[in-house]
């Protein structure tokens, strides 16, 4: 099945910018637009908009091949944590494998996340890239 | 209360049969699990299946290939809950019978993974994450795998090297199994020079991709069938769901494990977990070493050092290397303890009281136990 404008659509606030769902009833902030808080099922949430900015605190270079992201290998895939202090898993672009390491410094970036076939539909999403710092 | 009995159980070797359909595989373990049962029919068919959909372009599994096998005169249904769908069908069918909703149940466990080229199939297994924050995001099940381990041994101050031990235990037993999909033994070094998946997750820290079909006949009373096979009483099942991984507090904690062992624990004896033989859900190794210090059998940190001292855990060669066809490998699982604790397997028996089989599906979205008791 592909070809779903619709179903991407509307996520696409989640998908073009980071958003994270507060709990009013919890307190914890989690990423994503959730329905309901993860943690406790509360309804009572507000979606709030993260800096897009954070730390990495695991990653893996990755060679598992997946279907419409073939020529992104290896992909590096981190646990970043945000400046609002709840992590986020994405991929890392920009950056020789090499040269990630834990503590890296990050930014939310659109790209290319995959597509159907040549033919078919081109999914954006976020990945991070590497803060690079004025010297 | 009505119990629950095992009379029957089948199961083909895990692998690529290239020339066999999913209902060619099915029918083989049904007429050998129901000869075994001595059952003339049962009442309720239950077929576990994850990918049918995706894989197999069909929908309503369990209806078509009752069709295919002249099978009309029962109630039939579908159950799905990623790679833990054989024990959620176990789930079902106990509760079935314990409800008084059905006498004679059968439970067919069949997956067919190796239609398609390894990475279309890589991206259909890896939605039983959620796809709209995970899998279309490029996050998949080895990944996690990865930075899990990563955790465990920053947390336990542990290297690569000392986590091999588990695939070598694996191959091991699988090389004593019948049904098993990789029946050669590997050493260390293969282990820490097998292809890097996700680093530090090497090809032999995974299960491989294969084709399986599995079946196990259940029925409320012992005496019921004219069963050619020992019954073994099917005393509990339980499920529970955990949170998603970047929503954990603790990496190396697999939440939904815990709520059913913590559920086992408080409804049976707290030792019936270190008395049991076991059926765990190792589709990565990592989650071995978590598995084996969630179910209480070694200390925070301490997995590695016990793994050998393990007798009765995964005597099949578990998802590792007897494989995981998927949604069938909890009817595997059962399947096998079954037959342990009667006729043998692997040329081992059991002669302990109680067998659990555990599954979950990615890294513990949720987790299933059931729990197997010798009949006295």
């Amino acid at each position: 099945m592909r070809y779903s404008i619709p179903k991407f659509w509307r996520r696409r606030g989640g998908y073009y910018q980071i958003l994270l769902t507060r709990c009013r009833a919890c307190g914890r902030i989690a990423y994503f637009t959730y329905v309901k808080c993860p943690y406790c099922g509360s309804g009572d949430v507000e979606l709030i908009r993260s800096s897009g900015r954070g730390v990495v605190e695991e990653y893996t270079i990755s060679y598992y091949r997946i279907e419409g992201a073939e020529e992104y290998l290896p992909r590096i895939i981190a646990l970043i944590k945000l400046s609002e202090g709840v992590r986020v898993a994405g991929e890392l672009v920009d950056v020789d494998p090499s040269e990630v390491s834990e503590g890296m410094e990050v930014e939310a970036v659109l790209r290319i996340l995959s597509s159907d076939d040549p033919h078919g539909l081109i999914y954006y999403g976020l990945k991070f890239t590497p803060i690079i710092k004025d010297s | 209360m009505r119990r629950v009995y095992v009379i029957g159980s089948a199961l083909t070797k895990v692998g690529r049969h290239f020339n066999k359909g999913y209902k060619e595989l099915a029918s083989e373990v049904i007429d050998k699990a129901i000869n075994e049962s001595g059952l003339e029919s049962v009442d309720l068919v239950i077929v576990a299946n994850m990918l049918s959909d995706s894989i197999l372009d069909q929908l309503d599994i369990s209806t078509i290939l009752m069709q295919n096998l002249g099978m009309t005169k029962v109630k039939v249904l579908r159950v799905e809950t990623g790679e833990s769908s054989g024990l959620a069908a176990l789930e079902v069918a106990w509760t079935a019978i314990k409800s008084e909703a059905a006498e004679n149940v059968l439970v067919i466990g069949v997956e067919k993974a190796t239609e398609y080229p390894t990475y279309k199939i890589n991206k259909v297994y890896s939605k039983v994450l959620d796809y709209e924050t995970e899998t279309i995001r490029n996050i998949t099940p080895p990944d996690y795998a990865a930075l899990i381990m990563k955790a465990y041994l920053r947390k336990y101050g542990l290297k690569r090297e000392d986590i091999v031990e588990w695939p070598i235990k694996m191959h091991e037993n699988a090389s004593r199994n019948p049904y098993a999909q990789l029946n050669f033994k590997v050493n260390h070094e293969k282990v820490l020079n097998s292809m890097i998946i996700s680093d530090p997750i090497r090809l032999l820290d995974t299960f491989p991709i294969g084709d399986g079909a599995a079946a196990i006949v259940l029925t409320s009373s012992k005496e019921s069938g004219r069963s050619k096979a020992e019954p073994v009483e099917l005393v509990y099942t339980s499920s529970a769901v955990s949170i998603q991984v970047h929503l954990r507090d603790d990496l190396t904690k697999l939440p939904a494990t815990a709520e059913v062992v913590s559920d086992l624990r408080m409804k049976f004896n707290e030792k019936i977990i270190n008395e049991a033989a076991i059926e765990l859900h190792d589709s990565y190794s990592i989650y071995a070493y978590l598995l084996i210090e969630e179910l209480g059998l070694a200390a925070r940190g301490e997995a590695p050092e016990v793994v050998n001292e393990l007798e009765f855990i995964n005597v099949s060669g578990g998802l590792k290397a007897r494989g995981h066809p998927l949604g069938a490998t909890g009817v595997y699982q059962v399947a096998e303890l079954h037959k342990l604790m009667t006729s043998g397997l692997a040329g081992r028996r059991f002669d302990g009281k109680y067998a659990i089989a555990h599954s979950m599906s990615g890294p513990d979205y949720n987790a299933r136990v059931a729990l197997l008791q010798r009949v006295i």
